[in-house]
């Protein structure tokens, strides 16, 4: 009987070198699929941040909507409350076609629709709208109204834009953030002074501050300006303390 | 106790006992085309092919099967010289030993060849005929010219000698048998027939079809080549199965031992 060992050892030496071309392939289909695997990952991760930011513009684009509706509709109701009504109906079905078409991420940012409680025809028919949007509303601005604010707010420091200061003035009032409310309604009044809603806000963010007296102060300075109704009933209700 | 691989072994020892002989379709078909030349009125028959194609094993054969219906001789050795090879061819035409201290003379045995023509019909196989040397062949044309003795040579036919085979037979050779390669088939039942003839069918039963391709493709189907290989293959598992038996697969043989077999007989290299 020979030895068997160097014979095994010569049998490995064999199957190895046998088996080299098969491990180089398997190799390189493997670096092929992982190379392929890296390409196609990127290429998801491309696509998600695209995602990602197509839905920042969406909201933003609807904030500026929001915006725009928004002081549409203060606007003309303040100017012509009862006169302009026939106006504003003819706008609002295109408004509302908008918000249709849209993802409604608007309810939390319509404080006009509390505060238009007075107009009453439009507001029927908005009504029907207003539902739905507020089912899908929910979700969508817990996630996006962060980067939300902060594209508006990016936006202002670019364009000095006084709808966007004054919507990140009112959301934050409404959010109960009235540091952050104060300060953007004084920016507003730094690039349009005559602005009464960014006056309002800033002496209400003042009174739910804590300073009731500079707020005083400073409403009655705007009041003696501008002669303002909704300026001295506020006025009134802080005194009162009921604000 | 004795391994079956021991047995198993000594199955593939290269012989030409007529014990080792296997039925196989192409073998069957070669003696019988060997059997019905040497009926015909031929002066010499070439049985030629590789050598391991079973030339030497099918010239015993039909030496074993036709001695007692025909006068037939088998020269298995070549004569080292002239002088022996008609010492030898004396004694099968006389019956007679040579007396000491005579030679044999050339001519007078050829005559005598020819006084025995009618009389007698003598077969005379010759294995290896490729050692003898052209004169000595040509010398045995013409005691096949007497039509009293026939003979059967058997050559090796390799890449040179083929050629010369041809040449130097085509004139006189009336009947050409080639003995080829085995295919895989016919391989896989002579190690199976071999296997089975010992009543080792656990150990045939154990050689699977993919062991017997990777045996045909290392062994080409020479029988020779293929009894060394199992004669090998057989050693080293009778080695593990009486050393470690862990690296022993009894149902079904390791293709591992069959490819250290082949490296080890040089078929394969590292």
């Amino acid at each position: 009987m020979y030895d068997i060992k160097p014979l095994e050892e010569e049998w490995k030496r064999y199957k190895k070198k046998k088996m080299k071309p098969w491990y180089t392939l398997i190799f390189v289909i493997f670096l092929m699929l992982l190379i392929s695997l890296i390409f196609l990952n990127y290429k998801k991760i491309d696509f998600l941040k695209f995602n990602d930011k197509s839905n920042v513009e969406i909201v933003t684009d609807k904030s500026t909507i929001l915006l725009i509706d928004k002081a549409l509709t203060t606007l003309e109701i303040k100017k012509s409350k009862v006169s302009e009504i026939p106006k504003i109906t003819e706008i609002k079905p295109m408004t509302v076609t908008s918000y249709e078409n849209e993802s409604m991420e608007i309810v939390e940012d319509i404080p006009i629709l509390e505060d238009i409680k007075t107009i009453k025809e439009p507001r029927v028919k908005i009504k029907t709208v207003e539902k739905s949007r507020k089912k899908m509303h929910l979700n969508i601005i817990e996630t996006t109204s962060v980067s939300a604010y902060k594209d508006v707010a990016k936006r202002f420091n670019q364009s000095h834009d006084t709808d966007d200061s004054l919507f990140l003035a009112e959301s934050y009032y409404r959010k109960g953030n009235y540091k952050k409310a104060e300060y953007w309604a004084l920016q507003t009044n730094k690039v349009n002074g005559n602005i009464e809603e960014s006056w309002l806000i800033f002496v209400k963010s003042k009174v739910k501050l804590g300073r009731k007296n500079e707020a005083i102060r400073i409403l009655t300075a705007y009041i003696k300006k501008s002669n303002s109704v909704e300026a001295k009933s506020l006025l009134h209700k802080i005194k009162k303390g009921t604000l | 106790m004795k391994s079956r691989y021991e047995a198993a072994k000594n199955v593939f020892v290269d012989s030409i006992d007529i014990d080792d002989y296997i039925e196989l379709d192409s073998s069957t078909s070669a003696y019988k085309q060997l059997e019905h030349s040497m009926d015909k009125p031929l002066k010499m028959i070439l049985l030629f092919g590789k050598p391991g194609t079973g030339k030497s094993i099918l010239l015993n054969r039909i030496h074993i099967k036709l001695k007692n219906k025909r006068e037939i001789h088998y020269f298995d050795t070549p004569a080292i010289n002239e002088k022996e090879f008609f010492h030898k061819l004396f004694k099968v035409l006389t019956k007679k030993d040579l007396p000491n201290n005579t030679e044999v003379n050339f001519s007078a045995l050829v005559d005598f060849c020819k006084n025995l023509r009618g009389k007698r019909e003598i077969i005379i196989l010759l294995d290896e005929a490729q050692m003898y040397s052209p004169e000595m062949m040509e010398k045995i044309r013409l005691f096949s010219d007497s039509r009293a003795v026939k003979f059967v040579v058997s050559l090796h036919k390799t890449e040179d000698e083929d050629l010369i085979a041809k040449e130097h037979f085509q004139s006189r050779i009336w009947e050409v048998i080639e003995l080829k390669n085995a295919t895989k088939e016919d391989q896989s039942k002579y190690i199976y027939k071999k296997l089975l003839k010992k009543n080792l069918f656990e150990v045939a039963n154990a050689i699977k079809d993919k062991d017997m391709k990777l045996i045909h493709t290392f062994t080409k189907g020479n029988y020779r080549e293929c009894n060394k290989l199992l004669f090998t293959l057989f050693e080293i598992c009778e080695y593990y199965d009486k050393n470690d038996p862990s690296k022993m697969n009894y149902e079904h043989m390791p293709q591992r031992i069959i490819e250290m077999a082949a490296l080890k007989l040089g078929y394969i290299h590292v």
